[in-house]
């Protein structure tokens, strides 16, 4: 707790430094991801993450220090390098994207962990770090680092924001933008390029191991919040932005600790959470969804039972006991009760005696159930020539989603019908 | 059977298209006039769409040109306008149906500019043509064919072009907008403008174009409607006659021999 508040005051200036960067990678890495996510990308992301560590550490052997221009030159190099190699597979020949994709990542990676183990075993006093470009520690970015790795983020923040309409135009329909004269390869290249610098600069952050989940999951997690790619791409970066802060607030507690996995863990928690509670597309929400249309559907049932048994000894109004009614037709007793319950709640039945009977309202919604049922029996009877003796289980579904407006069409169409195809009479 | 156009818009000279080495399109040559509603009517795999995404600059091709408003297409694609085949875009996609139509005006607006307010009303006014009036803010996802067909067109429209290609625009679309599609189109015409529509049912095709390209890999007949859309010249798109085609196109790709010698 107190190192908490300790953090949060931000009394040390390097805190303010490393919070500041950390949170900058992280925003600028969802926001190019946004894209990448849009067009179906999100393995290129891996793949790119991946090329650019032989890249780092060529910069490193051949420069000899670990000047952060260097090694973003590097990786710029080995991560574009990649990108070209697994469109030339794709292109031309029988290789497919993913396996290109795969192929490449896993060389390129043995590549750099070869050139980093080598790195390690030269004795060079100023290798000492590198390797946190594996796993990434945000707490090694301080001073010119900081300086040269915020300066790229902010280029790509800006670049996103100008471009945006024609990232968004190729995302959705390339082929449209290349028939409007846009320069989609310019624009694609320009994306490749983001990418690539995202990749670049999140790694001191979340390490290339990691990276993917940097430009991928706050976009994935964004997209269950939002219906607009304005709205997602800066939900994308605030979420992006948070997990950053934590992995700056974690290798502050803890200097030993590899800051990429918690980043990765925070923003991960950030998406199963949206996956779960978003409002529409979230499980929670389509769950409530679903129970609420079950209900409604035995509700609905239930009064159409109700009619039915009226029809029958043609008293409408007369009182049920629940045996009567489930002799009718077999409900759950459990889910009858709850129904009888939440009926009488809304005003639909009353209960006399442990008994229950329609109120007028009731009687209303009962009865259009059972019209809908037979209207639509005889539709499908007449219009699509279907026997009499299979219309039953279609209706039965049907009768719960027709609107007041089809069901107005279906009475026209069928010009008031007196009975159904079981000679039933159709009650209005 | 080939009638050339009293004033051509589109010219295709010898234009050759292949898809990875397969020629799927040969030696089509032909012109196409203004004004006039023209179909392109020919069997699965005619390679209809090839042939106005060629004339679209969309894909390479492996031999001749074509030419629009007797310029290269560069000169004046401001003038040309293209609808997609709606399968071809993922319409969950987290966009509004204005956000589609306004697309259109991209390419007037030019990079780094946002869309005015003058752009925002002409996209209102293209949905309003559309009948799509009461779906502005709508997200595409909840639209249904027939709309999702009618945004398209409205984006079509928003670049007030004299030339319009459609890939398909009747495919799976309801009768009411298959008909509002039709009187736009016919509309357009009216007005001097040449659409260019790739149609797959022979039925409704006589009714709806005056002028008739029919296409099996390789052009049979172009002209205007009464003297193409015969019998004959249907079982000769129809018919299986073309199979030698196919398969040297098949043998070509085999031997990866480019389908034009260059030195």
């Amino acid at each position: 707790m107190e190192t908490l508040q300790e953090f949060f005051s931000f009394s040390d200036p390097s805190i303010i430094a490393v919070t500041v960067g950390a949170v900058l990678l992280s925003a600028s890495s969802a926001v190019v991801g946004t894209f990448t996510f849009l067009k179906k990308k999100a393995l290129v992301g891996d793949a790119v993450a991946h090329s650019v560590l032989p890249g780092i550490c060529l910069a490193f052997i051949l420069s000899g220090t670990k000047n952060p221009l260097w090694l973003i030159i590097g990786a710029f190099v080995t991560g574009w390098l990649s990108l070209v190699i697994i469109d030339n597979i794709t292109l031309k020949t029988k290789i497919k994207e993913d396996t290109a994709i795969a192929l490449i990542l896993s060389v390129f990676f043995g590549i750099g962990i070869l050139l980093l183990t080598h790195i390690q075993h030269s004795g060079n006093a100023a290798q000492t770090g590198l390797d946190s470009f594996l796993f990434g520690k945000a707490a090694a970015l301080v001073g010119k680092d900081l300086q040269v790795f915020g300066i790229v983020a902010i280029v790509l923040l800006v670049t996103v924001a100008l471009f945006f309409k024609e990232l968004k135009l190729i995302a959705f329909d390339a082929s449209y933008a290349k028939a409007l004269g846009l320069p989609v390869k310019g624009m694609d290249l320009l994306l490749t390029s983001l990418t690539v610098l995202a990749v670049v600069t999140g790694i001191q952050a979340v390490g290339v191991v990691l990276m993917a989940a940097m430009l991928i999951t706050p976009a994935a997690a964004a997209r269950f919040w939002t219906n607009d790619v304005r709205i997602m791409t800066v939900l994308a970066a605030i979420m992006g932005g948070v997990s950053g802060l934590s992995g700056a607030y974690v290798s502050y507690v803890a200097p030993a600790m590899p800051t990429g996995p918690w980043i990765v863990m925070i923003i991960s928690a950030i998406a199963l959470t949206s996956f779960f509670i978003a409002p529409k597309r979230g499980i929670i929400s389509r769950g409530v969804q679903q129970r609420r249309l079950q209900r409604m559907i035995m509700d609905e049932n239930l009064l159409k039972e109700l009619y039915h048994l009226g029809e029958k000894d043609a008293d409408i109004y007369k009182a049920r006991s629940i045996e009567e009614i489930v002799e009718e037709r077999f409900f759950p007793k459990d889910r009858l009760r709850s129904s009888l319950r939440r009926l009488r709640r809304e005003g639909f039945i009353t209960k006399e005696n442990g008994h229950w009977r329609y109120t007028e309202a009731g009687r209303q919604k009962g009865q259009r159930v059972v019209k809908l049922h037979r209207l639509w029996e005889l539709y499908l009877s007449k219009y699509m020539k279907i026997d009499p003796d299979h219309v039953h289980e279609d209706a039965e579904t049907i009768e719960h989603i027709i609107t007041p407006e089809l069901e107005k069409r279906l009475e026209k169409m069928l010009e008031y019908p007196e009975v159904d195809p079981h000679e039933e009479k159709i009650p209005y | 059977m080939k009638v050339e156009a009293q004033e051509p818009v589109v010219e295709f000279h010898d234009l050759t298209v292949s898809y990875h080495k397969k020629p799927v399109l040969w030696n089509i040559d032909m012109t196409l006039p203004k004004g006039a509603l023209i179909g392109i009517i020919g069997p699965n795999g005619a390679g209809k769409s090839t042939l106005i995404k060629s004339a679209m600059g969309l894909l390479p091709l492996a031999s001749g040109y074509v030419r629009i408003f007797d310029e290269a297409l560069d000169d004046v694609r401001h003038r040309v306008s293209y609808v997609p085949q709606r399968e071809s875009v993922d319409w969950d996609f987290p966009t509004s149906v204005l956000d589609v139509v306004l697309m259109g005006r991209y390419a007037k607006l030019g990079l780094l500019t946002r869309p005015r307010k003058a752009d925002k009303e002409m996209a209102l006014n293209c949905l309003r043509k559309v009948g799509m009036e009461a779906y502005v803010d709508r997200q595409i996802s909840q639209l249904s064919g027939g709309q999702q067909q009618r945004v398209f067109l409205a984006r079509a429209l928003a670049q007030e072009a004299d030339l319009y290609f459609m890939d398909e625009p009747f495919a799976g679309v309801d009768a009411a907008t298959e008909a509002a599609i039709l009187s736009i189109m016919q509309e357009m015409t009216a007005q001097g403008k040449t659409v260019i529509v790739v149609h797959h049912d022979l039925q409704s095709a006589a009714e709806f174009f005056d002028w008739i390209v029919l296409l099996n890999m390789r052009l049979v007949a172009s002209g205007p409607i009464d003297k193409v859309f015969t019998n004959e010249m249907l079982q000769e798109t129809y018919g299986g006659k073309l199979t030698v085609l196919a398969e040297v196109g098949e043998l070509v790709r085999k031997r990866q021999i480019p389908s034009r010698e260059k030195y």
